[in-house]
């Protein structure tokens, strides 16, 4: 008897390994009609340059038209694989990786066929380009509810992007002590893309900043007498320890026919530096009857850049902010920063966006210093909820700070028509845009990436995931995505830790 | 005579299928809609995957039928009967002495009242039942299985298992909705159920050592002597006594728990969310609401009908809270709010409240009801690939499925869209005008509302009932004045 059983063990274990280890490898349909189109592939990886070491592209076809998909991927050195199971495209890693390799600085080209009622249809083939150079192996991000006012369950989590591999930094729900209060985690940020020097912001129940400084783990109260409130938006300085921060009274109004929805809006914000080794925080920029947020430190850490307001007209004074904010705008400046001394120099004017009717925010320079990126609507600071928001990329200048937008790139690639494009950064070598896109359905956003080299950018595709239908069953937006060189090692019970102190 | 005691049970099923289905029917539906059960593997395994996870979900899976409140009262009514009969079960096997059978298999109804009066609040979950009902399933196997080492082996591995299966897990599932209410009734049940047959086993233990002890001492057996006509009639009556005595205290005991005002409240919600304007109207003609819910249902259904301007002051008001209330941050009081909303036209605001009440919901689990809903509002407001999500998800279910099928063919189909009874109508009642509204109803709200679109009977109902509520009279006479012109 005994000896049965474990005979069915031996026998469901092997089946298993088999079953997990086979990729389906179908037949290419023997007669087929031309469609003489693209495929319409989710997500969309037509034509796309990846980095070469990106996770597997997999896709899908629309699963209202068609009942089947078999696509053919061949490496520049004639190597063909067939792959297809249903409608979806999903490709082993290792098999993925090899052909990656091969494809190095060439093509994979990809031929889809789509079984329409009965019928094969043949696309026009398209190609995956591969760039030689990598992007950054880890991404971190916020997965969140698209919300108003109230929210549920919450993560920090990372992803490795050359495998589908997602695991959590951190949740709201762990250190959690009052539920009806809540607790809302944000704006996890990085020194130089290394998470040796971190931090996230934790609000409301057990609040806190919490600080890695050194891989050293401790929750700290950024809210000083003289400040408005605790730090908020972060950049960490490349190479002090030191952080910038704005500090806002941020509010929120809800639209009763727009598809921006929400309205969110700074009644005060200033900008503040935080000293991790000394816990001290010292004052930038306190104008109260401007707006200033989003500081970011140059790569060579002797700029702070940021976003202020321009003062209202005149007739404005008096109102509402709740009438007046479609008015406020942005632009761009910075200021000079001696690392010795932590003094600031002057502002300096780099973009002058309100004179355009624009307003210029999130801004983030290349690492090699040569480009500025930001995100520009035609108001407000919280361009992830402004449909018309694009990106901007601008050459700067060695001779003056101030640049012009008829100088800025070719975005086209990155940006689409009619969603909003938020929260741009570099990848550490600069040759990857990271962006959050709500493109998909207008309400959740989603991760896209975009090639950039020499100051041209290619089509943005979306972050690879597993089942190709993932995006369309996640009901989570992802939040100020993030690039790092290396996973956050912390595990989510010794951050919680340190709220038991 | 001998299967007596499966006549109590049934008494006792039927007692608890009764109350549920006849006096706390809304408490079930409740229940129902603050959950989305999916028959999806990522979901099974996020709740599987914790402490106390089985339950959980077999909980979660018997709480999707709460829709349908009848089937949800026998679900609790045969939970709430194997409980006891399991307790029973286990009592007769650590209790031989019929006089002791007797008083036992009355307590053995015990864990079955408490966890009764546990599942009275409306935020216990249903998986707790299932928690005392694993453990005393385990405890039975552990009793039928031969004494010695394979039991003992069996013990060994089997707590570990079963500590997964039932939990607790305190940072997750700890079966009441409120992660800081700390669930007493129930635990307090799993306690009784246990112990109960514990006590029993120990009591027979010294019993026999003492026996043992007699036979050596006088030579015969006490309990060998068996037990005469007159002794079983004896026991008869003792079972009925301890059975109606148990029975009693305890009904009396639920009885006296029963939240029937929050079972009211939740009726109106339930009439307001399937649309039983009627219903609604009947039941505020029987009974006047002095609740808020109650009377924001009752204002709606009068607009619904017409005559919320001509009846306003026939019931109780709650001012103009009781017209449209603040969006609260909770889960339960937006939704009639919520409704309003939508009846209204006001489909941002309606979905908005919406998305926050399914937001509030304490142990972050997702609503069909409102699923179905944000499906809705974004239909109609064009937003056809977040619908479609919303819908794709619903399509994972049990109840919603034949609805989220229906649905998924409007997507993008204007023509249909624009026919079809209660998107058309609503689609055309939505206002262009964007402004940024107020948690607090404001009669320029109304105002632009029922200028938008004139045909918009309900806006035009709750606007007059804006001026009478505030004593407007000026703003009153100028919108009947403005009716008149566009009659004319």
């Amino acid at each position: 008897m005994k000896r049965n059983i474990l005979h069915c063990f031996q026998i469901l274990a092997v089946a298993l390994l088999l079953l997990s280890s086979c990729a389906n490898h179908p037949d290419v349909p023997s007669t087929s009609q031309k469609a003489n189109s693209l495929p319409a592939i989710y997500p969309d990886y037509c034509n796309v340059t990846v980095p070469c070491n990106i996770a597997p592209l997999n896709f899908m076809l629309p699963a209202d038209e068609f009942q089947e998909c078999v696509a053919r991927l061949t490496t520049p050195d004639g190597l063909q694989q067939t792959y297809g199971d249903g409608l979806k495209v999903q490709i082993p890693e290792s098999e993925w990786h090899a052909m990656l390799g091969a494809s190095k600085g060439k093509s994979i080209k990809v031929e889809v066929w789509g079984q329409k009622q009965g019928e094969w249809l043949s696309f026009s083939p398209f190609e995956i380009h591969v760039a030689t150079e990598p992007i950054d192996e880890y991404i971190s991000y916020r997965l969140i509810e698209p919300t108003y006012v109230a929210w549920s369950y919450m993560e920090i989590a990372q992803r490795n992007l050359s495998s589908f591999e997602e695991s959590q930094i951190f949740n709201n729900e762990v250190t959690c002590v009052d539920r009806e209060k809540g607790q809302c985690l944000n704006c996890h940020s990085y020194q130089n893309y290394k998470t040796d020097n971190m931090l996230f912001h934790v609000r409301l129940s057990n609040a806190g900043t919490i600080i890695v400084n050194d891989g050293k783990v401790s929750k700290v109260n950024l809210k000083r007498d003289y400040t408005i409130s605790s730090g908020v938006y972060p950049s960490w300085h490349p190479t002090e320890k030191l952080i910038a921060f704005s500090t806002d009274l941020t509010r929120q109004a809800f639209h009763t026919q727009n598809h921006n929805k929400i309205e969110v809006y700074d009644e005060g914000s200033d900008l503040i530096l935080y000293d991790v080794e000394t816990d001290s925080v010292s004052v930038v920029s306190n104008d109260s009857t401007l707006l200033e947020v989003y500081p970011t430190w140059s790569p060579d850490g002797k700029f702070l850049y940021y976003c202020k307001t321009v003062p209202l007209p005149e007739e404005m004074h008096d109102k509402d902010i709740r009438t007046t904010f479609p008015k406020i705008q942005y632009n761009l400046y910075r200021r000079s920063f001696d690392v010795k001394s932590h003094d600031f120099g002057e502002e300096e004017l780099v973009y002058d966006a309100v004179s355009q009717d624009k307003s210029a925010t999130l801004p983030r320079i290349s690492p090699d210093g040569r480009y500025l990126m930001f995100a520009e609507g035609r108001y407000g600071c919280f361009h992830s909820r402004h449909e018309e928001a694009d990106i901007v990329c601008i050459p700067l200048r060695e001779d003056s700070a101030l640049v012009e937008k008829s100088a800025a790139l070719d975005f086209t690639p990155v940006n689409s028509d009619g969603y909003s494009e938020s929260y741009p950064t570099w990848s550490s070598n600069g040759h990857w845009i990271m962006v959050a896109s709500r493109r998909d359905d207008g309400n959740y956003s989603r991760v896209f990436f975009a090639y950039f080299n020499n100051g041209k950018a290619e089509k943005a595709f979306m972050l690879p995931q597993e089942d190709p239908e993932h995006n369309t069953f996640l009901l989570k937006s992802y939040n100020r995505p993030e690039f790092m060189v290396e996973p956050v090692r912390i595990s989510v019970d010794e951050f919680s830790k340190v709220f038991d102190k | 005579m001998k299967h007596i005691h499966l006549l109590y049970t049934l008494l006792f099923g039927v007692a608890v299928l009764l109350f549920f289905g006849m006096a706390y029917p809304h408490h079930l539906h409740y229940q129902e809609q603050y959950q989305l059960f999916l028959f999806d593997s990522t979901y099974v395994w996020d709740i599987i995957r914790l402490p106390g996870g089985i339950a959980d979900l077999l909980g979660r899976f018997c709480t999707q039928f709460f829709l349908f409140a009848w089937v949800g009262a026998l679900i609790i009514a045969l939970l709430l009967s194997a409980v006891q009969l399991l307790t029973l079960r286990l009592i007769s096997v650590s209790g031989n002495g019929a006089g002791v059978r007797a008083v036992f298999h009355g307590l053995s109804f015990v864990p079955s009242f408490l966890l009764w009066l546990f599942l009275l609040d409306e935020n216990a979950l249903l998986g707790g039942v299932w928690a005392v009902l694993l453990t005393l399933l385990a405890l039975w196997l552990f009793v039928k299985l031969p004494k010695g080492w394979v039991r003992r082996i069996v013990i060994i591995v089997t707590i570990p298992i079963l500590y997964w299966m039932v939990g607790p897990n305190w940072n997750g599932s700890h079966y009441h909705r409120y992660p800081t209410v700390f669930p007493t009734l129930l635990y307090a049940a799993w306690l009784t159920a246990v112990a109960l047959p514990l006590l029993l086993s120990i009591k027979r233990k010294v019993k026999s050592e003492k026996n043992l002890s007699k036979q050596s001492d006088r030579g015969r057996a006490a309990s060998a002597v068996p037990a005469s006509a007159s002794t079983g009639r004896r026991q008869q009556i003792l079972h009925f006594s301890l059975f109606t005595f148990t029975f009693i205290i305890m009904m009396m005991l639920v009885w006296k728990n029963a939240n029937f005002k929050a079972e009211k409240v939740m009726q109106y919600d339930f009439m307001a969310c399937h649309q039983q304007w009627n219903r609604i109207l009947q039941t505020v003609n029987a009974e006047k609401p002095n609740n808020q819910i109650g009377v924001t249902v009752q204002n709606l259904a009068l607009g619904m009908r017409g005559m919320l301007s001509e009846r306003l002051f026939d019931y109780h008001q709650n001012g103009l809270l009781g017209l449209l209330p603040d969006v609260e941050r909770d889960a339960t009081s937006p939704m009639p709010t919520a409704e309003a909303f939508y009846q209204l036209g006001m489909i941002y605001v309606a979905q908005r409240t919406v998305f926050e009440a399914q937001e509030s919901i304490l142990d972050f689990q997702k609503s069909g009801r409102c699923y179905k809903r944000l499906a809705q509002t974004n239909l109609i407001l064009g937003s056809y690939e977040v619908a479609r999500k919303y819908l794709t998800a619903l399509q994972k279910t049990l109840f919603y499925r034949d609805w989220a099928n229906e649905t998924l063919p409007l997507l993008g189909n204007e023509e249909a869209i624009a026919k079809h009874p209660e998107y058309g109508r609503l689609r055309q009642f939505v206002c262009s005008d964007d402004y940024y509204f107020s948690d607090h109803v404001t009669s320029d709200m109304l105002e632009r509302l029922f200028l938008c679109n004139t045909e918009n009977r309900l806006a035009f109902e709750y606007l007059k009932a804006y001026y009478m509520l505030t004593g407007d009279r000026e703003n009153y006479a100028k919108l009947l004045l403005h009716l008149q012109k566009l009659k004319q």
